[in-house]
């Protein structure tokens, strides 16, 4: 604590819209996602003095991540592990031998989108997929960025987006079949 | 995954060189498994984006209040003088500028409250508020002093801002500021009952109700479900009549 109040928050809100979207998003059940940006930011600023140099947005998006997962724990709850279908398990479908049958996923997501059904799939996901697409496609990170909240390899963010992304384009494509 | 869905990842990212890229390119219109994943990557990236929300407007205002309460600086008393979140981020030389103005007031805010504290009879016996009180104080403090315009008998209170939430000693407290005629008041709302402060004199039951006097400001407290204490800088004889007038729960 000590830090200038007023230089942590010039060099922190202008990333206050990616910090909702990660909180809104790891918030688990039964927390506020707007108390998680809040915990986020104090967070941040009790470590301001020591972090000035790392990329603000990732460093940013690491700490509402581990309050996200601290916040759980202390409510015994774990929000990034959701028991999810037995299709998590089994590696991406082919839908039909040929280009139709490709084009069946991919159309039936895009066509049927809503932010309900894609949040109750992306719930589904393994975590580490989870957080990617999370931090890459909702929030808006660079996979650089995103490797650096999460301590990885770039390499590795991409895979698990890629793997991600297949699997909710699957499962929404399954919650468009079996609601429609 | 293998070695194959690696170099499609990369080839989706951007990451191959043109002469790789331009192979890729020529492979997809062959091999039915790597177009399939093709299409599903980019309909589950189109499908995740739809969960991009904006911040609610008045998040960045919290998290500022927040973050100077935890500085120790009642900055708070500057909110008025704040323009809402989302103009805020449309200039950063006016931002700044406004942060400076804030942060000037905040030092002379800060001194008159230490000086309020000390003054208080019973000096640093009166400085032990509970969290949750004095964040609600500390908030109040921006309000200025009733200018003399009469309160209208039947005129209906006027909300001045857009409500803020922040935490205290462990409570979700949601602040509304409040103008009628020309007294302002902030009507805090808590899920939890507000402790009384030391000093403070019960009205009725234990701390089911309770009012007390912190520097210029009259706290009135009802803890119930849910829990309200209105502050406003009036003589404490007429807080309870201003308090009946305002909206609350």
């Amino acid at each position: 604590m000590g830090a200038d109040h007023r230089v942590f928050l010039d060099a922190t809100i202008p990333h206050l819209d990616v910090v909702w979207q990660v909180a809104r998003q790891a918030a688990g059940e039964g927390q506020d996602p707007e108390d998680l940006v809040q915990e986020t930011y104090l967070r941040a600023y009790a470590a301001f003095g020591s972090c000035r140099g790392e990329n603000t947005r990732a460093w940013l998006a690491a700490i509402c991540l581990n309050a996200a997962r601290s916040q759980a724990r202390r409510r015994r709850r774990r929000p990034w592990e959701v028991p999810g279908p037995a299709l998590l398990d089994a590696p991406p479908r082919s839908r039909g031998d040929g280009r139709e049958g490709a084009a069946d996923v991919a159309d039936v997501v895009i066509a049927g989108l809503d932010a309900e059904t894609v949040s109750r799939c992306l719930g589904l996901l393994p975590e580490p997929q989870r957080v990617c697409i999370v931090l890459v496609d909702v929030a808006g990170y660079t996979a650089r960025e995103a490797a650096e909240a999460l301590g990885c390899p770039r390499g590795t963010v991409l895979a698990r987006v890629h793997r991600g992304r297949r699997k909710l384009a699957q499962l929404l494509a399954e919650a468009g079949v079996s609601h429609g | 995954m293998d070695s194959h869905d690696q170099l499609l990842a990369a080839f989706l990212a951007g990451d191959l060189d043109p002469a790789d890229a331009q192979r890729w390119d020529e492979h997809l219109l062959q091999c039915e498994r790597c177009w399939r994943a093709v299409r599903e990557d980019r309909a589950g990236r189109q499908a995740a984006q739809v969960l991009r929300q904006p911040a609610p407007p008045g998040l960045a205002d919290r998290v500022a209040f927040a973050v100077e309460m935890a500085a120790g600086v009642p900055a708070a008393a500057q909110r008025q003088a704040r323009p809402p979140a989302r103009a805020r981020g449309r200039g950063r030389r006016g931002r700044r500028l406004r942060w400076r103005l804030a942060g000037a007031g905040a030092v002379a805010a800060g001194l008159v409250a230490t000086l309020l504290v000390a003054l208080l009879p019973g000096g640093r016996q009166a400085g032990r508020v509970p969290a949750a009180v004095a964040a609600v104080a500390r908030y109040a403090q921006a309000i200025p002093p009733p200018s003399g315009e009469q309160r209208p008998q039947h005129a209906a209170p006027v909300q001045v801002g857009r409500p803020v939430t922040v935490m205290a000693g462990g409570q979700r407290i949601v602040l509304r500021t409040w103008r009628l005629g020309g007294t302002e008041a902030v009507v805090a709302v808590s899920g939890h009952p507000f402790p009384m402060p030391a000093r403070a004199r019960g009205v009725s039951g234990p701390g089911m109700a309770w009012s007390a006097r912190l520097g210029r400001l009259s706290l009135y407290c009802l803890n119930g479900r849910p829990s309200e204490l209105v502050a406003a800088p009036v003589p404490a004889a007429e807080l309870a009549a201003l308090a009946a007038r305002l909206p609350l729960a």
